[in-house]
């Protein structure tokens, strides 16, 4: 508990974020009246859901003291491999097969992780490249495939005009945190990334417990790419030269992670933060796409906010 | 695995080096490297040309730079992953600058690069910050600042600065296999006879024992910060003179290919064992392993799916080693 006193912010981040949503509201009210209707507040749930889902999982490594570089490209293999498949085998088959998939390239990573102790990062990042280049030599750099029609169907239906992407997203989060608060599993997550020697020398299996930790982070990535899959109907990856696909995506996830409030070092923190992160981030940058801020500026100010949350946790940390 | 080579490598720290076994396992990677060329020399007639052989070397040069600073910050024990990133903004700087005066654009670089180590530095050292949040945060920062600078590639590298970096006597670029030797004699010398050097090895270490012994952990630590920095800046300002533009993606491979030559040259995971030499020879297997796949006509692509085995391989066969060593 003398951890917990030492770190003042963190109890206090949940309310500043509230109180920074709040005021995102009023100013973007004042400066676009419309802001705050139903329709637009539901706009950005809609576009923000993928997002939030990849978020939860990466929420899940940071929380267990890990990270997962690979889960924009875990994400982006899910969205390929279901578009191709779901062009000759109907709905269900190719659904099975992309979350059984995602399952797979997580435990992968788990077991690197766990069993051969590869640093978290080493690992995740040689598979995101690796996935890359799978990536790349399945689908030959473009577009392929399609989506089933009761995908798509699913992906943007609204029921009362709130989109169904984003009941699973909230529904997602409801039971994760379920999870993480009252299971035995949630505790060991927590434990582990609290201190990973304690929890080993206290008799909890940090393999299992690490492997299906990136087990389900696989598993979410895949739900996310399904989803996407269903919205984006024939599915473009967008290559870059360097970093590997879906590298932005993952930024992003770690960075609503990091400014939802759980600890970067692990252990502490959880799902709802991580909501609230990601609504934060989803406001802000849309109010400053309103006032007209470039794209690179949300880079800049993404990297910035993440320095200051982690640089002031550090500090009280430290002391 | 009594004669495994990461197994002598850590007995050397105490033993001295002697007998031949020591010497192989110390230029292991270079045996590798050498069966490697006379392989692809003899399965390939394009490989065995002059022309070739600038262009391993050329390509070699910003991951031998960037390798070189990877390695110090390893050996420290912590990890950069915004080498790619910087080296990518030393070529959008480069590409705006360098129209005006050659000289400018250098010092702007170094001075950028010099700025982005001090800051995360000053992040892991001073407030705690885990090296990898700490760079990851500054990878967005900079990735934005480049692309605010150069949204697309393009821009201006002067044909003067290009041809004195690329310059070639009877088609063998001569500069760049001399920037090669000097990176190589400079990190070899730092890490293993100067003080900067063995102090980064101690904090590598153990940084508790290191502070007892007088080590200021956190100077050296943001020193190898800055130097890695530095080192990326200049590898970024080769690659511009390679493309001849900016590009703000141009430097991001170079974060991956850093972290597997540090590793493949046997410099350990969790700092303070390992060197430079390695790193090197490594280098210059990572730069030959993408010309003999394109001779063998392997599309790039591939290349990403070998390397990441490649890396994952190479970490996890080290760490088997010293588990194997230490239980």
């Amino acid at each position: 508990m003398d951890r917990l006193n030492k770190l003042p912010l963190f109890g206090l981040q949940p309310l500043i974020l509230i109180l920074l949503l709040t005021l995102i509201v009023i100013v973007a009210t004042i400066l676009q009246p419309g802001f705050l209707s139903y329709f637009h507040m539901t706009m950005i749930l809609y576009g923000n859901s993928i997002l939030g889902i990849l978020a939860l999982a990466q929420t899940m490594c940071i929380l267990s003291g890990g990270l997962d570089l690979s889960i924009g490209s875990t994400y982006w293999v899910t969205v390929m491999a279901g578009a191709m498949l779901m062009k000759n085998h109907g709905f269900l088959f190719p659904m099975i097969v992309c979350i059984l998939l995602g399952g797979i390239i997580g435990l992968i990573n788990g077991i690197g992780i766990s069993k051969l102790k590869i640093p978290h990062v080493v690992m995740t990042l040689a598979m995101m490249i690796f996935l890359t280049g799978i990536l790349y030599v399945t689908t030959g750099g473009g577009g392929k495939g399609r989506a089933a029609e009761a995908l798509i169907i699913f992906s943007t239906k609204r029921i009362l005009g709130f989109p169904v992407i984003a009941m699973i997203w909230v529904a997602l989060t409801l039971i994760l945190y379920f999870i993480i608060n009252n299971t035995c599993f949630g505790w060991k997550v927590r434990a582990l990334g609290s201190n990973a020697r304690t929890c080993y020398c206290s008799g909890i299996n940090v393999d299992s417990v690490q492997m299906l930790v990136y087990f389900i982070s696989g598993i979410l990535a895949a739900i996310a790419g399904l989803l996407y899959l269903g919205w984006a109907r024939t599915p473009y990856p967008t290559f870059q030269s360097g970093a590997g696909v879906g590298a932005d995506i993952t930024l992003k996830s770690i960075a609503a992670v990091i400014i939802g409030g759980t600890l970067f070092s692990g252990g502490r923190g959880g799902v709802l933060r991580t909501l609230l992160g990601v609504l934060v981030l989803a406001f802000l940058f849309s109010i400053l796409s309103m006032v007209g801020l470039k794209l690179e500026w949300q880079m800049i100010l993404n990297g910035i906010i993440i320095l200051l949350v982690v640089g002031i946790h550090g500090r009280f940390s430290s002391e | 695995m009594k004669n495994s080579w990461i197994l002598t490598m850590c007995r050397k720290q105490t033993e001295m080096k002697s007998n031949v076994k020591d010497f192989f396992s110390e230029w292991y990677i270079y045996i590798i490297l050498i069966v490697f060329w006379v392989t692809s020399c003899s399965i390939s007639p394009y490989f065995r040309t002059i022309s070739n052989f600038s262009n391993i070397f050329e390509s070699a040069v910003p991951i031998a730079l960037i390798g070189l600073g990877q390695t110090i910050v390893i050996l420290s024990g912590g990890f950069d992953l915004s080498v790619g990133v910087t080296a990518s903004l030393a070529t959008a700087i480069a590409s705006e600058t360098m129209g005006l005066s050659i000289t400018l654009g250098i010092l702007l670089v170094l001075g950028v690069s010099f700025v982005v180590g001090l800051i995360n530095g000053f992040g892991v050292s001073k407030f705690n910050i885990e090296s990898f949040i700490m760079t990851l945060g500054m990878m967005f920062l900079l990735k934005g600042i480049a692309f605010l600078l150069r949204p697309t590639p393009g821009g201006y590298i002067p044909e003067s600065f290009q041809k004195a970096l690329l310059y070639k006597i009877s088609g063998f670029s001569i500069v760049a296999v001399l920037i090669l030797i000097l990176v190589a004699v400079i990190g070899i010398t730092v890490l293993q006879r100067r003080k900067f050097g063995r102090e980064i090895y101690a904090v590598g270490g153990d940084p508790n024992a290191a502070k007892m012994a007088g080590i200021n952990v956190d100077k050296t630590k943001m020193k190898a910060f800055i130097i890695s920095a530095i080192c990326a800046g200049l590898g970024g300002l080769f690659i511009a003179a390679r493309i001849g533009s900016g590009n703000s993606n141009a430097g991001d491979p170079y974060l991956f290919d850093s972290f597997t030559v540090v590793f493949m040259g046997g410099t350990l995971v969790t700092g303070g064992i390992g060197g430079y030499k390695g790193t090197f020879g490594s280098t210059l297997i990572i730069a030959s392993l993408s010309s003999i796949l394109q001779f063998m006509g392997i599309t790039i692509w591939y290349h990403f799916i070998i390397k990441g085995l490649l890396l994952a391989g190479v970490v996890g066969i080290q760490l088997y080693i010293i588990r194997r060593r230490t239980s």
